[in-house]
């Protein structure tokens, strides 16, 4: 059965460019979501196994949203990302319930796969 | 004037009367005891007439008249007007006494207290008028009792010779708690009083207490109402009692003239007096240690205070405002307790004696609150040029970052359907994408030296964590505070941080350098040390000069210890509550 997968991320671009790597790695994106509030309702209804989480969103933090998410009844791997290093983003993120962290730039299948397993 | 005549008519009728009665009232008491009234009639509508927006006076005037009338039962003693009038005033000057203490100076009622004080003590008085020409018969008593020393007529309004005195004892007691309760009051007043207050209060306040004491005198030591006719000692009491509160006044008024001396001390003072400390000197002058000055600027049309900064003159009856100079344009506001508007020649000969050191003080707060605008200004220009720098960072991550890695993520996408072959487009996609990496570093590099991301989102000492990480010597990281700063604060300490470890690297040859900010006693002390060759100079570096300015705009001190061949101390002080 195939792995879902939820991209969030206030940038459309980024969205699309980032649903394609995933589809290309093996996943099945179920949806995308611009803020936090969107992603959360996404989550309780499509309960996706991955989500690609950007640390910066419109109305709240990544980090803040995974803790959110950590505590859903399934709870799914989260990917945390950014388009800034792990170095920019402080010590904050080594404490995060998050499966990991990829930097945008370094995001690429093998990445993906590296952290999360094969998806199919 | 006509009070006076009218007073003086008065005390003459009554004065005959007792003449032509021969027995009763002793002829040289009354006329002592009449005289003194009258003199405090006069002194009364004096005052009156000085100050016609105060009660006082015609309450002084009203306290010797009602004594007056209450002696009408003794003068004319066959007239059933004359007996019942005399009745029912007989107790009135407990209304008058406890309306002249409690609203001397202004004539008006202020607290709460005062006002049913006042109610009680009318209320008394009423009753017992009341008891007195409804319930009492003189008749049967005035050889059975010394109150009474000869025959009265009955009171017009008589209804029934009930003997009274059941009543009439209650009521002395009523009277006795008044008596201690306004005592309280009094002294209260007295101590709560600023200096110059006290002066102005304290002579009525003392002959008022007096009274007040003279009645707990008549109920403890006396037993009871006692007849001032028949009894020498209680005669005088009563007497000099009733002519102590105008007295007393009159006193109080004589010691205006106590305001040249303070005048020609102030002056003396005042020359000697540093700016920005002639508020002290006038405290002093006026007696008033609450006194506040307000300092009209006109540039601005509002007041200030020493410092220079915005003054608000208060409003209400708490405190008094008394303005120097023109009224169109004022030098000066004292705002001071209203019991000095009853000197007032001492208020207006103290206000022309410090006209001149007031202008100086107002020219030295015009400019302490140039100053402070000044300051405040700067502040406001840093933290407009920080939001600045945070805004444009923002707009790099969001805009051409964003699009930039969206880009290189197709790339990557393109790399993965092409395949290995593809006449070596493989190996151009790949050189593209490494072109696209090191662009994203230099604009990320140029957005961090902007305004870095982690000083906004996760505050200052996260952000000195990783300038450490980045720094090319080694840094040991001291204390950092556990909580956030003020962003102007962090933005300084930061930027202080990361151009002192550029100069590190740049100049000093240091094997390590060690940072540590700290917070404590309301200000942030923010340290960078290293081990280097020393001899760096603030004036060649823009970039210090810049930090001195960014440090100075918070009301910080910036401090450079460079000795050659010993380091480099740097340590910028800043006021954070």
């Amino acid at each position: 059965m195939a792995v879902t997968a939820l991209v969030v991320d206030d940038h459309a671009g980024f969205r699309r460019f980032a649903r394609r790597l995933l589809e290309a790695t093996g996943f099945v994106v179920v949806d995308e979501a611009e803020d936090g509030a969107t992603a959360l309702a996404a989550v309780r209804a499509l309960r996706p196994d991955v989500v690609l989480l950007d640390v910066l969103l419109p109305d709240t933090t990544g980090l803040e949203l995974a803790e959110t998410l950590a505590s859903e009844p399934k709870r799914p791997a989260i990917v945390l990302t950014s388009s800034r290093s792990a170095a920019d983003l402080g010590p904050a993120l080594e404490q995060s319930s998050a499966r990991g962290f990829i930097a945008k730039r370094d995001l690429t299948p093998t990445a993906l796969s590296a952290l999360l397993g094969t998806a199919s | 004037m006509l009070v006076v005549l009218a007073g003086g008519a008065l005390v003459a009728a009554m004065i005959y009367g007792a003449y032509r009665n021969g027995l009763w009232p002793p002829l040289e008491k009354a006329v002592i005891s009449w005289s003194l009234a009258f003199v405090g009639v006069v002194i009364g509508a004096v005052v009156w007439q000085l100050r016609p927006e105060s009660r006082t006076g015609l309450y002084l005037v009203a306290w010797p008249l009602v004594g007056l009338v209450s002696d009408f039962p003794v003068v004319f003693s066959a007239s059933r007007l004359a007996v019942t009038l005399g009745y029912l005033v007989s107790d009135a000057g407990v209304l008058f006494i406890a309306l002249l203490v409690l609203t001397y100076p202004s004539g008006r009622v202020t607290s709460q207290l005062d006002r049913v004080l006042i109610w009680i003590a009318g209320a008394f008085a009423a009753v017992y008028g009341l008891v007195n020409v409804v319930l009492f018969d003189p008749r049967p008593q005035y050889d059975a009792t010394i109150l009474v020393l000869q025959p009265h007529a009955v009171p017009l309004t008589h209804i029934g010779s009930y003997d009274a005195t059941g009543i009439r004892n209650a009521l002395d007691a009523v009277l006795g708690i008044l008596a201690v309760v306004f005592l309280a009051v009094v002294l209260r007043k007295l101590v709560r009083a600023t200096p110059g207050g006290r002066r102005v209060v304290l002579p009525l306040a003392a002959a008022s207490g007096f009274a007040a004491a003279q009645y707990l005198v008549q109920i403890l030591v006396f037993g009871g109402p006692v007849n001032s006719w028949t009894n020498d000692s209680w005669f005088w009491i009563v007497t000099l009692t009733a002519f102590a509160i105008p007295a007393s006044l009159a006193a109080g008024l004589l010691w205006g003239r106590r305001a040249r001396v303070v005048v020609a001390d102030l002056v003396v003072e005042l020359e000697r007096t540093p700016p920005g400390s002639v508020r002290d000197a006038l405290a002093r002058a006026l007696g008033d240690p609450t006194l506040e000055l307000a300092l009209w600027l006109p540039d601005r049309r509002s007041y200030v205070d020493a410092d220079g900064r915005p003054f608000a003159l208060p409003t209400g009856s708490q405190r008094a405002i008394t303005v120097l100079g023109p009224a169109d344009a004022p030098v000066a506001a004292l705002v001071h307790d209203p019991v000095l508007l009853e000197r007032r020649a001492l208020l207006s000969s103290v206000a022309a004696a410090a006209r001149l050191a007031l202008e100086n003080e107002r020219l030295q707060a015009e400019l302490r609150a140039q100053l402070a605008e000044l300051r405040v200004s700067r502040a406001r220009i840093v933290e407009a040029g920080d939001e600045e720098r945070r805004r444009l960072e923002r707009n790099l991550h969001d805009g051409a970052q964003q699009r930039l890695l969206s880009l290189g993520l197709a790339l990557q996408l393109a790399r993965a359907k092409l395949g290995p072959d593809a006449n070596g487009a493989a190996d151009l996609l790949q050189e593209a994408d490494e072109e696209l990496r090191s662009a994203l570093d230099e604009l990320r590099e140029l957005a961090r030296g902007i305004h870095p991301a982690v000083l906004t989102e996760q505050g200052l000492t996260a952000a000195l964590r990783t300038l450490a990480e980045r720094s090319s010597v080694p840094v040991a990281l001291g204390a950092l505070p556990d909580h956030r700063l003020p962003p102007a604060t962090e933005a300084a300490a930061y930027f202080l941080v990361a151009e002192a470890l550029t100069n590190v690297a740049k100049y000093a040859q240091a094997t390590r350098v060690r940072v540590q900010v700290a917070h404590e006693d309301e200000r942030v002390l923010v340290d960078i040390d290293d081990d280097g060759v020393g001899g760096a100079d603030p004036a060649k570096g823009s970039g210090l000069r810049g930090l001195a300015d960014r440090v100075h705009a918070l009301d910080g001190e910036l401090e450079l210890r460079s000795a050659p061949g010993c380091g480099t101390h740097l340590r910028a002080e800043i006021p954070c509550a």
